[in-house]
């Protein structure tokens, strides 16, 4: 294991949180470059708020080490690390403006380190340069209850960066807003993480957000790292079956094959009306049936076909099917017959080249890696 | 219609209700409007039952300003108050604070202490309070007023504890990663979002002390050291009870109270709510 003391780097080994007789975290090992935008996903449940908290160091870790910029943190409490956070409920202080929530850490460094903290001016300079990062320049004056949801977002975001942390963490940032402002939150997120070069930390349970803002993907499974990597790494290479259906939409298909099982993304297969194909013996994974027993979804332009009912034109998937997932014969596929578009009852067939397949072992774990 | 129907037995309800309401409440204002009237009253009329008197008089409220030390037991009442509700109050917000901000892994214990401390009459502890207060030479002394009544302090924790429970979690920790130290966090961000809590429970522990009687008597038996409560004893003589004296100087006295009701009704009226308590 290489430690490297560049700022903003963090190292965690054996990490273990314990709360009485649960565990929350489990032995766990990660690696979060420096300057990396390191989006951490999982189900609710799997421990990854509880290490964004100890990574905050509002928790302490039962056991293992920790690392940010190289050194051990054990001992140092919440606000004596590089560490800034946005909390989920923004928590901004409600009987402040919105400069004095900005500038409230600056003038407590001040106020503990009258040499060395920030002037006066210079609070006021970095308050107005990050009022300004942010467009909050007219709404200083304002309260947090005069503010909208995405604005009081954008403060907290504020009031994070303007002690330019290391390492920014954010735990679920887009929850809290209507899915209008989340894809300017989103946007706003990203231009940050390349202006003020920290190191984000990014908590959510939505692997949409999860692998369209991520240079580095974490996925987490009972308290542990199920895999982590670039976002590619794990959609085209999941080490698990958990991290196979979980990232990527629709999920990744999967069915029996000897004693594991084998998988396939719908967008992958290679769809022809079943009647028209048997004429070529195709070479890789042949799944056949109808449009009643096979699920057909999509996405954009394509035709959606799904069992029993036509959803949209748009074709999201509205129902969960996570349950039958595994075993039955519904599978997802994204594709249309030429220009003609499949209709419930179709007879169908998918090929999906040999290249294409995933294939677990009885553990739920990757074979061919 | 039984729309109707239910508007009507709702009206017929509610009437019923304020009828009850109004006579509880007259039930308890007539013995103070009689006193007040009947300080009205010359002598030989205090025990007519007519409420209002056909010759009043302010002869005992002129008695009561020449003959009894009105000032000086406001004074030394308002001393006593002021200074059991302050601290109180400091105890009240550390504790409080310290209960919720810490999370002690013995929270659960001390909570549980504190409500078994409610629960034990102040009678039975005034006789220790008294010897322990009487060996320190605080008697007939503002601190022997005040000092033992801070031990009382476990209801106005309570109070603030649920209050400082009731801020988001989210809320502190950002203060915490903001580097503000414990203390920093309860000046800057606790106490601005309990003000309306802290005024409640201010105003609670003031009107208690303030019409507080036994514990006075026993501390600051003399007239001059004494509260208003415990002054207005002088009016029974062995002669028998200058009741004409006795309301005039509890009116007067009253009025203080009166005046911090009128400016902070609705403050007190949330505090009682708040607290669960008459």
């Amino acid at each position: 294991m290489t430690t490297s003391t560049i700022a903003g780097d963090i190292q965690l080994v054996g990490l273990t949180k314990k709360y009485g007789a649960s565990t929350a975290l489990n032995a766990l090992d990660l690696h979060i470059p420096a300057g990396s935008l390191t989006v951490i996903v999982g189900p609710s449940g799997c421990g990854k708020s509880t290490l964004l908290r100890v990574l905050s160091g509002l928790e302490t870790a039962t056991d293992g080490e920790l690392l940010i910029g190289g050194l051990p943190v054990a001992g140092q409490d919440a606000g004596d690390r590089d560490v800034a956070m946005v909390f989920q409920d923004y928590a901004l202080y409600p009987h402040m403006t919105v400069a004095a929530n900005l500038s409230f850490g600056l003038r407590l460094q001040a106020r503990h380190d009258r040499r060395g903290g920030p002037s006066k001016a210079e609070i006021a300079q970095r308050v107005a340069q990050v009022g300004g990062l942010l467009g909050l320049d007219k709404l200083l004056h304002r309260r947090p209850a005069e503010l909208s949801g995405g604005q009081r977002q954008r403060v907290a975001l504020g009031r994070a960066i303007i002690r330019r942390p290391g390492v920014l963490l954010l735990d679920e940032p887009l929850s809290a807003l209507d899915s209008q402002l989340r894809a300017s939150a989103r946007g706003e997120i990203l231009r940050l993480h390349r202006e003020i070069g920290a190191t984000l930390v990014l908590v959510t349970h939505d692997q949409h957000e999860a692998l369209s803002m991520a240079t580095h993907l974490v996925v987490m499974d009972a308290g542990a790292v199920a895999q982590s990597g670039t976002p590619e790494e794990l959609f085209h290479a999941p080490a698990t079956e958990f991290v196979a259906t979980f990232v990527g939409s629709p999920a990744m298909n999967l069915q029996p094959e000897g004693d594991g099982r084998v998988g396939w993304r719908a967008s992958d297969a290679r769809i022809s009306m079943a009647d028209a194909a048997g004429a070529t013996t195709p070479d890789g994974l042949v799944v056949e049936g109808t449009t009643e027993t096979c699920e057909f979804t999509g996405d954009g332009q394509q035709v959606t076909v799904r069992t029993g009912e036509r959803v949209g034109e748009r074709g999201e998937r509205v129902d969960d099917r996570s349950g039958d997932r595994s075993g039955d014969r519904t599978f997802i596929i994204t594709q249309r017959e030429g220009e003609r578009w499949l209709r419930v009852g179709d007879p169908v067939r998918a090929v999906i080249p040999p290249s294409q397949l995933h294939h677990f072992d009885r553990n739920g774990l990757r074979r061919n890696a | 219609m039984p729309g109707a129907e239910r508007a009507l037995r709702r009206q017929t309800a509610g009437v019923a209700w304020h009828l009850v309401l109004s006579v509880v409440t007259l039930a308890m204002i007539a013995p103070v409007l009689w006193g007040i009237l009947t300080s009205f009253k010359p002598a030989n009329e205090i025990y007519s039952l007519s409420p209002f008197s056909a010759h009043p008089t302010l002869e005992h409220y002129a008695h009561a300003i020449s003959e009894w030390p009105v000032a000086q037991l406001i004074g030394n009442t308002f001393v006593m108050a002021a200074g059991v509700a302050i601290g109180q109050l400091l105890i009240a917000v550390l504790g409080a604070f310290a209960l919720a901000y810490f999370a002690p892994s013995a929270r659960g214990l001390i909570l549980t202490l504190l409500t078994i401390s409610l629960a034990i009459p102040p009678q039975a502890l005034i006789i220790p309070q008294f010897l322990l207060t009487a060996k320190l030479g605080w008697l007939n002394s503002d601190l022997g007023l005040i000092v033992p009544q801070l031990g009382a302090s476990a209801l106005a924790v309570l109070l603030l504890l649920q209050h400082v429970d009731a801020l988001p979690p989210s809320l502190l920790n950002a203060a915490r990663l903001d580097g503000a130290r414990p203390l920093e966090v309860l000046w800057s961000i606790v106490l601005p979002a309990l003000r309306p809590a802290i005024a409640a429970v201010t105003i609670l522990v003031f009107i208690t002390t303030w019409n507080d009687y036994l514990w006075p008597l026993l501390v600051a038996p003399r007239q001059i050291d004494t509260t208003v409560q415990i002054g207005l004893r002088q009016f029974e003589t062995a002669e028998g009870t200058n009741f004409g004296g006795l309301l005039a100087a509890a009116t007067l006295t009253s009025l203080p109270i009166l005046v911090v009701y009128l400016v902070a009704s609705r403050r007190i009226t949330d505090a009682f709510l708040q607290s669960g308590i008459k």
